[in-house]
């Protein structure tokens, strides 16, 4: 079946592809991997007359370390983030969670700053990106700006950006020394589907106890966008990380989160998910295991 | 409105000119008569119509033809050697890792990508059961002939 029909323009510039969103007629949407946008067309969720491709701008490829932030360009793949070896030493959360993106073909075209710009509520990299505060990059008619990723996610698929406006980048900060961090993901159907729920965290133990000095939690599938879970962090911060602590934020996130129903699950298993998941992460975490995928 | 596209296919030059709106599967099966390739979901779920897009596989229903620009696409019909099946082409005849077929492109193409990632990465390590069953987590087989496919795939890396 073929796509409705739409004009390409394949600007070369980022300052070429802001004007070409706003020049001409209709609707005109962005296309990075197609991994979101070509099933919403083929869907008649949406149905651009034009399509401004990212393919052809330069410079927005690619991953680097600068002043021990790292620097992933809009463009780059979710395949590249989990192979990098940067991203694999210094950032493995983030590697972790681009590994479990969908399949291996779907992970070698989707793009972290497509992602981003999408709002997709069960992403697995958004929680790890909210863990990790990462700043999105952001040019459009009114030139560049940063946004918090925590700022970015406004309701659901909505997101900050004004219209016009093109994810470039996203910068994210070395964790705190020490810190131990894993994300897991919990399919209702099968491995390669979006996460019913994902869990992100990030822990940092005080020094020299078993106290919990800092507590990061990020949730996909948890609500109509990526979201942290604040009160569960709270009840994690300055705390002991004993079985009842674990359980108290496990609980936290359960109650604070705001799921939606769907074909994956309703919005009551969801929650009932979350506790669960939440719960088996953090005790993973305390006991120093890598984390990788689904825990026992 | 129409793009011309220069790419390699299959190891050799090609270029046409392709309407906007086609993704790479309307390009090989409608313009260029490569119908190896097949349709299945058309949203990037089912895994039937991978291709190698730069050695990585993709969704040829979700790629814009006009993406193809400059890069090496190799699809089912690029996998045989001078007349010859590929090795993992054999493996899967040699054990019935086919029913109706339909996946089979696919399965290919993924198998491939897996092979030949596993060659560069991991020498002289043995590619596992949960690595091929990874690699194939985005095909999906309806006849669930998964576990011929799985066999075939381990013999054909393992050389046998």
């Amino acid at each position: 079946m073929r796509l409705r029909p739409f004009a390409l323009s394949e600007p070369g510039t980022v300052g070429e592809a802001v004007a070409a969103l706003a020049a001409g007629d209709g609707e005109a949407r962005l296309v990075a991997g197609g991994t979101a946008l070509v099933p919403m067309i083929r869907l008649g969720l949406v149905a651009p007359d034009r399509l401004v491709s990212l393919h052809r701008v330069a410079g927005l490829r690619g991953v680097s370390t600068v002043h021990g932030h790292l620097e992933l360009g809009a463009m780059t793949t979710y395949g590249h983030v989990e192979r990098h070896p940067d991203v694999r030493r210094g950032w493995p959360l983030l590697a972790l969670a681009a590994g479990r993106v969908a399949s291996p073909a779907v992970r070698s075209m989707g793009t972290v700053g497509g992602n981003l710009a999408y709002a997709e509520a069960a992403s697995d990299v958004s929680p790890a990106l909210l863990c990790l505060e990462a700043g999105v990059r952001v040019a459009g008619p009114r030139g560049e700006r940063t946004v918090p990723i925590g700022e970015l996610f406004r309701g659901f698929y909505e997101t900050a950006l004004e219209p016009g406006e093109i994810v470039t980048a996203v910068r994210v900060p070395a964790l705190p020394a020490g810190a131990r961090s894993g994300y897991v993901k919990f399919c209702s159907r099968s491995a390669e589907d979006k996460p019913l729920v994902g869990v992100a965290a990030v822990l940092r133990m005080a020094d020299g106890g078993t106290g919990c000095a800092e507590a990061r939690i990020g949730l996909g599938g948890a609500a109509p966008t990526p979201i942290r879970a604040p009160a569960a962090e709270s009840a994690l911060r300055g705390a002991e990380l004993t079985d009842a602590t674990i359980a108290r934020a496990a609980e936290a996130a359960a109650a604070e989160a705001e799921p939606l129903s769907d074909v994956m699950g309703s919005a009551d298993y969801r929650r009932r998910m979350i506790r669960v998941w939440v719960r088996r992460l953090l005790a993973d975490l305390r006991a120093g295991r890598a984390v990788v995928g689904s825990p026992s | 409105m129409s793009v011309t596209v220069e790419f390699s296919l299959n190891g050799r030059p090609c270029c046409v000119e392709v309407p906007t709106h086609w993704t790479v599967i309307d390009l090989l099966r409608d313009r260029l008569d490569l119908t190896g390739t097949k349709g299945g979901c058309g949203e990037g779920v089912c895994g039937t119509c991978t291709v190698l897009v730069d050695g990585e596989p993709a969704r040829a229903c979700l790629m814009l033809a006009a993406h193809l620009r400059g890069r090496a696409l190799l699809t089912v019909e690029g996998l045989e050697r001078d007349g010859a099946l590929a090795p993992l082409q054999e493996a899967f005849a040699r054990h019935g890792a086919a029913q109706c077929g339909y996946c089979t492109p696919g399965m290919l193409m993924a198998a491939t990508a897996l092979l030949a990632g596993h060659r560069d990465g991991a020498a002289g390590r043995a590619l596992t059961d949960g690595q091929v069953r990874e690699a194939l987590a985005g095909n999906l087989c309806r006849c669930t002939g998964y576990h011929k496919i799985v066999e075939a795939v381990l013999a054909a890396a393992s050389g046998a």
